[in-house]
């Protein structure tokens, strides 16, 4: 402690500058994190948030639920495995109209029992009615300029829906759901096939393992599901690559100046070891040191963030929540003291006995 | 006379390449409380490595030393570490001080390496610096000071934890005549007024009237100069 500080203090350029690279390097790593959650959340939210543990789809679908055409006889199939919990859904990718027909948006419909588990739970607005007619929109949509009461329409078929309410994240492939009722989902899609994919929570492993042998459906775990909507895989695999790839280099550029640091202090340690410190005692300053300057500017740059949050327009997609911060920032500082390690190896192996014999600067 | 460093037939070998060669071959030495005794000896004599060993640097390869009633043999370096810093004042040939620490932190580090409480230290490093003439350069960094001054710290500092011996590696190499005879004498003065054993490796003939004894290295054992 007491020879770390007054390091810092007597040096404050050279580690002013260290702290400045962390800064940098934190900061991008939290807004990289950010638009990773951000853009997982645009993709796949609607999915996430659905209290299921597995789904299953027709056979051949390659987990694509757009690929995926299912009958009510499959859902009585379904039902016969064993599966009590399962509820079939409608999904499908669409473009409608708004406004008189003027405004064209591109969204996900989602059929489901407007009683069941999958139904969404609105933020504002009514809950899905079962009458149909309506719909449940994700509340992004707002900034579209729609709101409850407004009407999107299918020009292709002429129906149209007006909105109840509205649910907090709930998109589908970069596109704002909107939840209807089965019974309206299957009347728009003319009947049979009735469903895209069937639902299940708390299936036994009996019943999992049948309908993974049924050779008429795939079964999916939500994660595989989650991935297999398009270009998630690709966005999330390119943005963790960078998060990772910044991880090693804020932890490799500390090793690095930290190492040199050292080296350059050799015969110092040497003195101090001479007269008497342990080197458990040196190491400790020197990790002392490091901790500070990656907690610090992790510090910073967490406030650097949380302020340009304020600036980024609301359609950007960026999400940090606590425990993200929370993580990243153990993440950060455990890869920061891996890189002290180089040091603390040379500090432990540094000689007492330079100091004698005026080699010691 | 109570004996504070006693270092009896310390042999010890370099391997140099293929062949070992012998750099200290059965010295012996005893030096008690109060007494300054100065080291001689060409380059190469193994000044340094007796200097080593008698600072608990280096474990010779046979032989006996003890410090202030303590045989060193079987001690492990933490021990060795902690033993330096109780029983032993160093004062190198450049000083060595640390440079991002000021002139009374340098001497309040030894004390807080042996977690002597702080006021105290405090009061100490104040009388030692005072008694050395640099009181008025105590909130000074290192490259501030002259080398007569960085090596007054560097005795300061040696005598911080009142160790019962001193071991001063060429303290006078990089003064002028005058400051070196000034450093020696307040080397000796130590010695006597505080009953500390002393001993200054040099090569520094000015010097040596100042000394107790006078001793040469040759052929790896001491000797009366």
């Amino acid at each position: 402690m007491f020879l770390a500080l007054r390091e810092l203090r007597f040096a404050k350029t050279r580690y002013a500058l260290i702290a400045a690279i962390m800064l940098l390097v934190s900061f991008l790593v939290l807004f990289v994190t950010g638009l990773a959650r951000g853009l997982a959340s645009d993709n796949a939210s609607a999915v996430e948030r659905m209290d299921a543990s597995h789904f299953v789809l027709q056979q051949g679908s390659e987990h694509r639920f757009a690929r995926s055409e299912l009958s009510d006889a499959d859902r009585r199939k379904v039902e016969q495995a064993g599966a009590s919990e399962a509820t079939p859904i409608g999904i499908r990718q669409f473009t409608v109209t708004h406004g008189g027909g003027d405004a064209k948006l591109d969204v996900t419909m989602l059929g489901v029992d407007p009683d069941g588990w999958l139904a969404p739970r609105t933020a504002a607005g009514a809950a899905l009615a079962a009458g149909g007619g309506e719909v449940v929109a994700d509340a992004g949509l707002q900034a579209q300029g729609l709101g409850i009461g407004s009407v999107v329409k299918d020009e292709a078929s002429g129906r149209s829906w007006t909105i109840a309410g509205f649910v907090e994240g709930a998109s589908f492939s970069h596109t704002p759901a909107l939840y209807m009722t089965l019974a309206d989902w299957q009347s728009w899609r003319g009947g049979e096939p009735a469903y895209t994919a069937i639902a299940l929570r708390g299936a036994s492993s009996e019943t999992l393992q049948a309908l993974k042998r049924d050779s008429a459906f795939e079964l999916l775990t939500k994660a595989q599901a989650v991935s297999a909507i398009p270009g998630y895989k690709e966005e999330q695999g390119s943005l963790l690559m960078m998060i990772v790839f910044l991880f090693a280099i804020s932890g490799l550029v500390l090793s690095v100046f930290f190492y040199v640091i050292t080296l350059q202090k050799t015969a110092q340690f040497g003195v101090l070891k001479a007269i008497g410190a342990r080197s458990g005692y040196l190491a400790r300053s020197v990790k002392l040191q490091v901790l500070l300057l990656s907690v610090s500017s992790y510090a910073v740059s967490t406030g650097l963030v949380a302020l340009m949050q304020l600036v980024l327009p609301d359609s950007m997609p960026f999400r940090l929540t606590a425990q993200t911060y929370g993580l990243t920032g153990l993440l950060f500082v455990a890869m920061a003291m891996a890189g002290s390690l180089l040091s603390v190896l040379k500090v432990a192996r540094s000689d007492a006995l330079q100091a004698i014999g005026g080699a010691a600067a | 006379m109570k004996t504070i460093l006693h270092m009896q037939d310390v042999v010890h070998r370099y391997r140099d390449g293929d062949e070992a060669r012998t750099v200290l071959s059965g010295l012996s030495l005893q030096v008690g409380a109060g007494e300054l005794v100065a080291v001689m000896g060409p380059s190469g004599s193994g000044k340094s490595t007796f200097l080593s060993i008698a600072g608990a640097l280096l474990t010779p390869g046979s032989g006996v030393v003890t410090i202030d009633g303590t045989p060193l043999s079987g001690l492990d370096t933490r021990a060795l570490a902690d033993l330096r810093l109780s029983k032993i004042g160093f004062i190198f040939q450049s000083a060595n001080l640390i440079p991002y620490l000021k002139v009374d932190e340098q001497l309040r580090l030894v004390s807080k390496l042996s977690h002597a409480d702080a006021a105290g230290a405090a009061r100490r490093s104040d009388m030692l610096l005072e008694r050395l003439g640099i009181r008025s350069r105590r909130r000074q960094y290192p490259d501030r000071l002259s080398g007569g001054e960085r090596q007054r710290v560097a005795i300061a500092r040696a005598w911080m934890n009142d160790p019962p011996l001193l071991l001063a590696d060429e303290p006078t190499a990089s003064l002028d005549e005058e400051r070196g005879a000034e450093v020696v004498r307040m080397l000796a003065e130590g010695a006597r007024t505080d009953g500390k054993a002393a001993v200054m490796v040099t090569h520094d003939s000015r010097v040596l009237e100042l000394c107790d004894r006078v001793l040469k290295l040759q052929d790896g054992v001491l000797a009366p100069a």
